[in-house]
């Protein structure tokens, strides 16, 4: 059972990401991505980590992928965009170096994680203390982190207004 | 309310076992059977009687040629799409353009997962029920994040209706796809805040936990959490369903019909069905989570359906579902339809600040009562948050002074 | 796991519903396609432009905003549902982030990032009407048209109905 589970699973992260990848389709390929990220939620699921699984459904899939489609019919390159055309002559080999190094890091965290995880680890029984387990943490060992996003969050928040802001001449 | 009661409640006993053998797999599927009936029929009789209450308000008869009082009308429209021709336009993203219908129609039947249905909640009583020797709950699903699936499949809803509109491929569809989308998203903010407020109260994110703690009206989370997040869910919904007054999506002087023009025959009769479907559900999500679901109303200690029996907790979600639908249907007979600045200032600018500040001075009360005995820290903790919610207020308003000021200073700046 | 069973089967219910709404359709409906019905929809006009393919930029600011209180919201419910145990350490840090977050709000507001659309101004009508002359009237302002030819036979009948009357 446990076993279908992740098959299916992976099988929609797979397709989506490939998706993502090989659509020419700007709107298409984001669609892949919510393949994906629905995926990665059944995963999190199988693994119960349902609280998990939910958010990844509302905030990646409800909200940035939206914000990335906004962007997409923001700037109006749904058509299939000429991909003979090079803007940034640069980001093919860089692209190639990131996702070397993205890959050789999973794989290196794989390969060492393998031993790492408690046998019996007490998730699946009650999914209710997920929730309960991540409050515990965040307000008490980790709450400089927790703090820090809502730092993150201004820095987002500046940026946006910085880039869309279109200043008349004139005005400072 | 117990915590520990909660934390054990999530769960439904059915099917928390290893044993698949076919009498769960039977109730399981009689389950869903019924769920899946019990949403046509009652989308059905939804179209019927919003069209009834408003042609009654309106001094008209509304339907009432098939079937008694024209119940049937509805099955008689639907049936007429099946035999309407398909179009799928030229300019349509075809691929999409047959998705998009299922994102909008899936999500809206799944929301009744979640929706505890009936089951004895009253004194401490989990809800559970035995059918044919085995326990379970009148709830299809009851997992350890009940309320978040109704956050998520909403999310997912939004999918169906941005995408249609722009897969179409047409001005007037995009249009009220985009307008939806940033409609539905900003509600979602304000339904989340308020939600929050319901879950101070409870100290669980499973429903039936969540109707388990509104034992008698006064744990009632529309009075526990102090009226105002029911006020905002209430009208975050309505927003979220795209119900007059914030149907801009399908504002017919402006945008034709929205961002299902181009739809015609049945996946026309989806994007409908999904719509009215989500107004059953949504009310009887309200009603899940501040109107204490299948809660009875006592008077004198007496269940006032208590002649029900075993079906009072299902005729209490009924009746209570019903209220909410009727006023969905007065509201739309009564309110004129908002302009699109007056909708997102109206959002952003009252109900999710209203929504944080509302949680924040909720939990400092509930903090205070937690820590320290006897009311007068309590009423101090009330004043100190009404205090900052002053000041926070004076300050969002220099932020709104400002910002006008500015727009009449260099003129429109966006 | 387990629990999930139901959801999956009524999943697969409600989409097997659909598709065979679609083949049943597609059995019973005609499909008689041509060019005018396939085209936009443009009440009738034939289309003259592509539909727009932009946007104002405020949709953007709007959902970048929605991220925002996303991650407040999924922040907030761990402490809702937690509040009893992690207690007055937890409040206070949701207060801080809450407070950051606010002022993180009003600062995107006071820059003008959620106002929608032209500024609106609102006319006074006794300032308007003190502009036009006394002499001017409905009846020499409003241009009557597709009376040509049978101007005499209206007015005489107006003035018919109001003597009657």
């Amino acid at each position: 059972m446990d076993f279908v589970v992740f098959i299916l699973a992976s099988a929609m992260v797979i397709a989506g990401a490939l998706g993502v990848v090989l659509r020419p389709n700007p709107v298409h390929a984001a669609l892949s991505l919510v393949l994906t990220l629905f995926g990665v939620a059944v995963h999190f699921v199988a693994l119960g980590a349902h609280f998990l699984a939910a958010v990844q459904v509302i905030v990646y899939a409800g909200a940035i992928v939206v914000l990335f489609l906004f962007v997409i019919m923001l700037l109006g390159v749904d058509k299939a965009e000429d991909l003979s055309i090079e803007p940034f002559p640069i980001q093919r080999p860089l692209a190639a170096v990131v996702g070397a190094g993205v890959s050789g890091l999973l794989v290196a965290a794989i390969v060492g994680a393998k031993d790492t995880i408690p046998e019996g680890t007490p998730l699946g029984a009650d999914g209710d203390q997920n929730i309960r387990a991540l409050a515990r943490n965040l307000f008490s060992d980790h709450v400089f982190a927790f703090e820090f996003t809502s730092v993150l969050l201004i820095v987002a928040v500046a940026g946006t207004v910085l880039l869309t802001r279109k200043e008349k001449k004139g005005s400072a | 309310m117990n915590l520990m009661v909660a934390s054990l409640l999530a769960v439904d006993p059915l099917l928390d076992t290893d044993k698949w053998w076919w009498k769960v797999l039977a109730i399981v599927a009689a389950k869903v059977l019924a769920i899946f009936v019990i949403g046509l029929i009652g989308t059905m009789l939804m179209v019927w009687f919003e069209r009834k209450i408003v042609s009654g308000m309106q001094n008209r008869i509304g339907p009432n040629k098939a079937g008694p009082f024209g119940i049937l009308q509805t099955l008689a429209d639907g049936m007429k799409l099946f035999f309407k021709e398909d179009l799928l336009p030229d300019k349509a993203d075809k691929w999409v353009f047959r998705v998009a219908p299922f994102l909008a129609f899936v999500p809206a039947f799944l929301l009744w997962s979640v929706i505890p249905l009936g089951g004895d909640f009253t004194d401490g009583k989990d809800g559970t029920v035995t059918w044919f020797g085995e326990t379970t709950r009148v709830q299809l699903i009851d997992p350890p994040v009940g309320i978040l699936i109704v956050l998520a499949l909403s999310s997912i809803g939004v999918y169906g209706i941005m995408l249609a509109g722009w897969a179409s491929g047409s001005k007037y569809p995009l249009l009220g796809s985009v307008r939806a989308t940033a409609q539905m998203i900003s509600y979602e903010a304000a339904l989340g805040l308020s939600l929050g407020a319901v879950l101070l109260m409870s100290g669980t994110l499973s429903t039936s936990g969540i109707v388990g703690g509104q034992d008698g009206i006064g744990n009632w989370n529309i009075v526990a959490t102090g009226f105002i997040p029911f006020v905002i869910f209430m009208i975050a919904m309505t927003a979220e369903l795209s119900r007059p007054p914030f149907d801009l999506v399908e504002a017919e002087q402006e945008l034709v019909g929205g961002f299902n023009t181009e739809y015609s025959s049945i996946r026309f009769g989806l994007f409908f069905l999904a719509e009215f479907m989500n107004v059953i559900t949504m009310s009887a999500i309200i009603v899940t989570l501040f109107l204490g679901g299948p809660q009875p109303l006592t008077l004198g200690g007496v269940d006032m359906l208590g002649f029900a029996g075993p079906f009072g907790g299902t005729l209490w979600v009924i009746l209570k579902t019903l209220a909410f639908l009727y006023t969905y249907v007065w509201f739309r007979a009564t309110l004129p339809r908002l302009r699109y600045d007056q909708l997102m200032d109206f959002g952003w600018k009252l109900l999710i600040p209203a929504a944080l500040g509302w949680f924040l001075v909720l939990a400092a009360l509930q903090m205070t009562r937690d820590k320290y005995d006897g009311l007068g820290p309590v009423l101090l903790a009330a004043a100190l948050g009404v205090a900052v919610l002053f000041v926070a207020y004076l300050l969002f308003n220099a932020a709104l002074v400002v910002s006008k000021r500015n727009r009449e200073r260099e003129g429109v700046a966006y | 796991m387990g629990q999930y069973l139901p959801l999956v089967v009524l999943m697969i219910l409600a989409t097997a519903f659909g598709g065979l709404s679609f083949a049943a359709s597609r059995l019973l409906a005609p499909r008689r396609p041509s060019a005018a019905k396939q085209a936009p929809y443009e009440c009738g006009i034939v289309p003259s432009r592509q539909p727009p393919d932009r946007f104002p930029v405020s949709f953007y600011i709007v959902a970048m905003l929605f991220i925002m209180f996303d991650i407040e919201i999924i922040f907030i419910y761990p402490y809702a549902v937690e509040r009893a145990t992690v207690g007055e350490f937890g409040f206070w840090a949701v207060v801080v982030f809450s407070v950051i977050f606010f002022l993180t709000f009003v600062y995107e507001v006071a820059r003008g990032g959620l106002e929608w659309g032209p500024l609106h101004g609102y006319r006074s009508l006794e300032q308007d009407a003190a502009m036009v002359s006394a002499a001017r009237d409905s009846s020499s302002t409003i241009r009557r048209v597709g009376l040509e030819g049978r101007v005499d036979r209206v007015t005489a009948g107006g003035a018919n109905t109001e003597e009657a009357a």
